[in-house]
Order: structure tokens, then sequence, then C-alpha cells
């Protein structure tokens, strides 16, 4: 049975984090997740993470911006103001290019930042809930979920330790 | 880090019987090819005398020289900027497939002097601006906006630019090469710094020199007509390609089992620069566009004119389809980078896009004639439609690909298919972009 406690294990050196991770995970033991103050080369296959989603978010973006700036130009010159300007054709393709390009952008990136918040529950009054404060500096932190009657915590330290751990403690998640 | 295991080991290509024969067979090919399109070209347009014709004859010969003794000679020259701004970038990822730019360059050493050549001859037949009389005041050809450039458009100093360049881009081209085949020997860090002193030199001139470069060769076939962007715009054409061919090269030795130590990884990270710079090239290629649409100036749209109105309408929509539309919605996806089939066709898009490009800069303008200025037509040139894109063009572009292709290939076989003692070959080896 899975519960809300947590093993950490404190270490200042992305190699070790690595090799412990690879140990834990061959022996059977829930490894929740990896904190680290950079990424780390092959972690993210290591855990098993999923690919994001993101990219096709920003592909739909993307195209929201594109459409409601075709969309808008050509109302504008086409429909409901035609004006003639410099000789030009009122549907004037080339010049929809610039606006319609960072229309794009636009959406794009305001779209990834509120989608970022989102998926991370980042909104304003919450607490941020860090692991240990130290992960955002040089240390590199392993959490391993203990499940109940299967979980031998005193090997679980053991390993830790062996490993070059600075220090194993117990967590409580909310 | 336990990471699978990566055995650094030297590794040679050879060169199999099955490269020759396409590298042989492209090359006769095209020069069969080349010479039964130029016998069989016999142009019939209105107006124009029996002599005015045999010019045209002339005039389609060495524009299709020129094009692609361009188009080869700048892609091979990229190849070689590539591994220069790598290098002063302190790039990591890139190491293992280094020796695939540095063979590219190798073609330099004999697309140079094809170039020099050419231009001899291309220059009195294919620019206005070197024809006779035009920057005399005394002659019935003068045209007085030309002569007022003649203190830099002028046959002698166009020499000295052109040799000066070049054989400053081969000598570091061949420098690099050597650097880092000592490196596989010597091992240690005096070639890397070497080579990063020396890149740093090669970027900066690179940069400027480029530019009156692609103004020389290119823009002064046009000479009336001139574009600020032009030369990034060539920049953007000849990078892209280097890429395309890197990233060609490097599924093509992986799939012969060579070159273990390149992954995907770095296929993908080749491909990501192939959709980047594309993205890049259709920037440019729309930043010179709209303005001298926008402005709508006589002696600017001249350029346009002929291609977006005239018989080259077609290439001119179908090449951005080429190089922004194919790569753009078909390398956005991950696995479609990785993948060797799509890869394989993106490339050769990409390739035929950007050849086309070159193709395009050159023909309309270097087709047309030149006559002695009347009042219909003070300018003095008569426009030539589009001459169709007939067995002249594919021979000639088989010929230098052929060319291109042994020269590479042979460059390959000249050291190991990775700098085994580079600085950075284990990070390049454990190269990962995440999941």
């Amino acid at each position: 049975m899975q519960t809300n406690k947590y093993i950490l294990g404190v270490y200042d050196n992305p190699d070790k984090i690595y090799s412990t991770t690879k140990k834990l995970i061959n022996k059977g033991y829930k490894v929740d997740d990896v904190y680290s103050p950079f990424a780390i080369h092959g972690m993210d296959r290591l855990l098993g993470i999923k690919r994001s989603n993101l990219t096709v978010a920003a592909f739909l973006f993307a195209m929201t911006g594109l459409t409601l700036a075709v969309t808008f130009q050509v109302y504008v010159s086409k429909i409901d103001w035609p004006m003639i300007i410099g000789g030009k054709p009122n549907l004037h393709i080339p010049t929809y290019i610039p606006i319609t390009f960072e229309l794009s952008i636009l959406f794009t990136a305001f779209g990834m930042v509120t989608c970022f918040f989102i998926v991370n529950r980042m909104f304003w009054g919450k607490n941020a809930d860090i692991i240990d404060p130290r992960v955002t500096d040089d240390l590199f932190v392993v959490s391993i979920q203990i499940q109940e009657n299967k979980t031998d915590i005193q090997a679980l330290n053991q390993i830790l330790v062996e490993n070059g751990a600075l220090e194993v403690r117990e967590r409580i998640k909310d | 880090m336990e990471h699978a295991e990566v055995h650094i080991k030297e590794e040679k290509f050879e060169i199999s019987s099955g490269n020759k024969k396409w590298a042989f067979g492209l090359m006769i090919v095209g020069f069969l090819l080349a010479v039964i399109g130029y016998f069989t070209y016999h142009p019939h347009i209105e107006g124009l005398n029996e002599h005015d014709l045999h010019h045209l004859t002339q005039k389609r010969l060495w524009s299709n020289l020129l094009v692609n003794g361009y188009f080869f000679f700048i892609v091979s020259i990229c190849a070689a900027a590539f591994i220069a701004i790598s290098q002063i970038a302190n790039a990591g990822w890139y190491v293992a497939i280094r020796r695939i730019p540095e063979a590219m360059s190798e073609y330099t050493l004999i697309g140079g002097p094809i170039l020099v050549i050419v231009s001899l001859f291309a220059l009195p037949i294919l620019y206005h601006w070197a024809h006779e009389g035009i920057m005399n005041p005394e002659s019935a050809n003068f045209d007085a906006i030309l002569a007022g450039k003649s203190w830099y458009l002028n046959v002698p100093f166009f020499y000295v630019r052109m040799v000066l360049f070049m054989s400053f881009w081969m000598f570091c081209a061949h420098m690099f090469r050597k650097y880092s085949r000592k490196e596989d020997l010597e091992g240690g860090m005096t070639n890397y710094t070497k080579t990063y002193a020396l890149s740093a030199t090669f970027t900066v001139i690179f940069g400027f020199t480029f530019s009156m470069f692609s103004w020389d060769q290119m823009m002064s076939i046009d000479a009336h007509w001139y574009s600020t962007i032009f030369s990034i715009y060539n920049f953007a054409t000849g990078w892209v390609s280097a890429l395309t061919i890197m990233y060609l090269f490097t599924h093509y030795l992986r799939s012969k089992g060579l070159l273990n130590i390149a992954t995907d990884e770095h296929q993908h990270d080749l491909g990501k620069f192939m959709f980047a710079f594309s993205v890049f090239w259709t920037y440019m290629f729309t930043a010179q566009f709209l303005l001298i649409w926008y402005a709508n100036i006589p002696e600017e749209v001249a350029y346009y004119k002929e291609r977006l109105f005239g018989s080259y309408q077609f290439l001119f929509f179908f090449i951005l389809v080429l190089n922004f539309c194919v790569p753009f919605f078909i390398f956005m996806r991950r696995d479609w980078k990785r993948s060797r089939k799509v890869g394989y066709i993106v490339g050769a898009a990409l390739l035929l896009g950007h050849w086309l490009d070159v193709y395009l800069m050159v023909m309309p303008g270097s087709m047309n004639l030149a006559t002695l200025p009347t009042a219909e037509n003070p300018g003095g040139i008569i426009k030539v439609p589009f001459q169709g894109f007939g067995i002249m063009e594919i021979g000639f572009l088989c010929l230098f690909a052929g060319l291109f292709l042994w020269m590479t290939l042979k460059a390959l076989t000249k050291a190991n298919l990775y700098p085994t003692k580079h600085p950075y070959i284990m990070e390049s080896a454990l190269h990962d972009v995440g999941v």
C-alpha cells in the first residue's frame, strides 16, 4: 500500500545520484522523483518520464494566433474598410506576413507560459513546496515513496548511504 | 555516468564499388547530358538574329556552369564555416560528425579553381557591367549608372577580390583539416587551441568577405539592382544546404554500419538545425521581397518582376514550397527528424530547392541579351524568357554533384571517421537531447 511518506537522499554529485537512482530502480524501489539544479543527461529516460504534450499545445496556440491575425486583417482591409494604400490591392497578402508571424509567436509564448503555470500548479497565493531548498542551489535529492509492508526502510537507508548520500531523512507530503 | 558503453575506436571509411559507380556514373552521365544539351539547344525567339541566338547558347552554357560552380562552392565553404562556428561556440555535440564537414570542405580544392576558371570565361558573357564600352563615355553602350560603380565593379579588382577571398577560405579549411588529423595522432590540446584561434579569425573575415563574394558573383549579374540583405540570403542558402548534406551523409554512414558513435540524437540536432535555418532562409527571403514589393521603386522591382510575373513564376513559388513548406511541416515532428526515410526525402527536397534558388538568382539576369540602347529600349537589354529546364541543366547538375560526391567520399577515407582524440569526443558520444 502506498503512503505519503518519502525517504530523501541528499547528494552533492550528479554522477552519484544517477548511479544510485539506477540501482534503486533495479531493486524495485518506487523512485518518486529526482530533484536537481540542472538537467542530468539520461535521467528522464531512467525515470521513465513521458514526452510532454507542450509541443502540441504550442502548435495549437500558434494556429490560433495565425487564424486570428489573418481573419482580422482580411476583415479590416478587404471587408470592413477597403482602402487603397500605395496602389496595392485590398487583399495585400505579403503585408500580412509580419503581423501573422508576430501574432503566432505572441500567442504561442503567452499560451505556453500559461500552460506551464497550470501544469506545475503555480498560481497566486500558493506556497512553494520545495522538497529541500538546497536543490535550488548545489545539491541533488532523490525521493523514494514508502510502500507499507513492502519497503524495507533499513535496507533502503543503507543503499543510500553506501552510495555517498550526505544525509538521509524522512518527509511526509500532504 | 553509467550510460550505454561507448568505445572510441579508430574507424576508417572505405569507398565501396557502389559509391564509385554512383559518383563516376553521375559525372559521366552528367557530362554526356550537358554536351547533348548544348548541341541540341537551338533557341527560336522572334526579333533576334543568328548572332544573338548563338550568343544565347553560350550564355546558357556558362550560366549553368556558374550556377553549379557557385552552389557547390558555397556549400563546401559553409561546411568549413560550420566547423569554425561550432569551434568558437565550444560546441561538443557535433564532434562525432565533425569529419563530414571537414570532408565536404575538401571539395573547395577543386571547386575553387573551377569557379575561377568559369568566372574567367563567364565574365564578358554573363555580366552586363563587364561588357565592352559600358564604362566608356564615348561608347554607344555607355551606361552612366554602371560607370558610377566602376571603382568597385571592374574586371581586375573583381579577380583580385575573388582569388584573395577564395584562397584565404581554402587555406583556413585546409588548416582545420590538418589540425584535426594531426590531433588524431598526437592528442593533447595544442591542435584544439590552434583551431580555436584560426576559427575566430576565419569567422570574422568570412562574414565580410562572403558578403562581397556574393555581391560579385550573384548580385552583379543584375548590376543595376542591389539589395542589402542579399549576402545573408546567400549565406542562408549555402548554410542550409551544407547542413542538409551533413545530415544525409550521417544517415548514409550509419545505415552502412559505420559511424556508430553518432546516434539518433545527433541526427535530431542536425534536423533541428535544418528546420531552424530553413525558417531563417524564409525570413531573409521575405525580408528582401517584402520591402521591395511594398516600396515599388522601379529600379528595385526590376529583379522581382521577371521572377514573379515572368516566365520564371512557377519556379519562384516552387522554391518556397521546397525550402519552407516541406521542412517546416515535416521536420516539425520529432520522430521524422530521426527517421532515415523521411530524412532522405526532406534532404533531397531542400537540396533541390536551394539549388533552384541559386538557379533563379542567375538565370533570369544572365540570359538577357545586351544591345545598343535605343529610344524604345533605353536600358539596352533584351529580355529573354525562360528557356526551359532542359537536359543541359540536369547534365551540369549531375556532373557537379558527382564531382562533389567523389571529392567528399575520397576525403572521408583520408582520416578516421571521427576525431578520436578531440577533447569533446566523449561529450559528443554521450550527447542526449532528452525525452
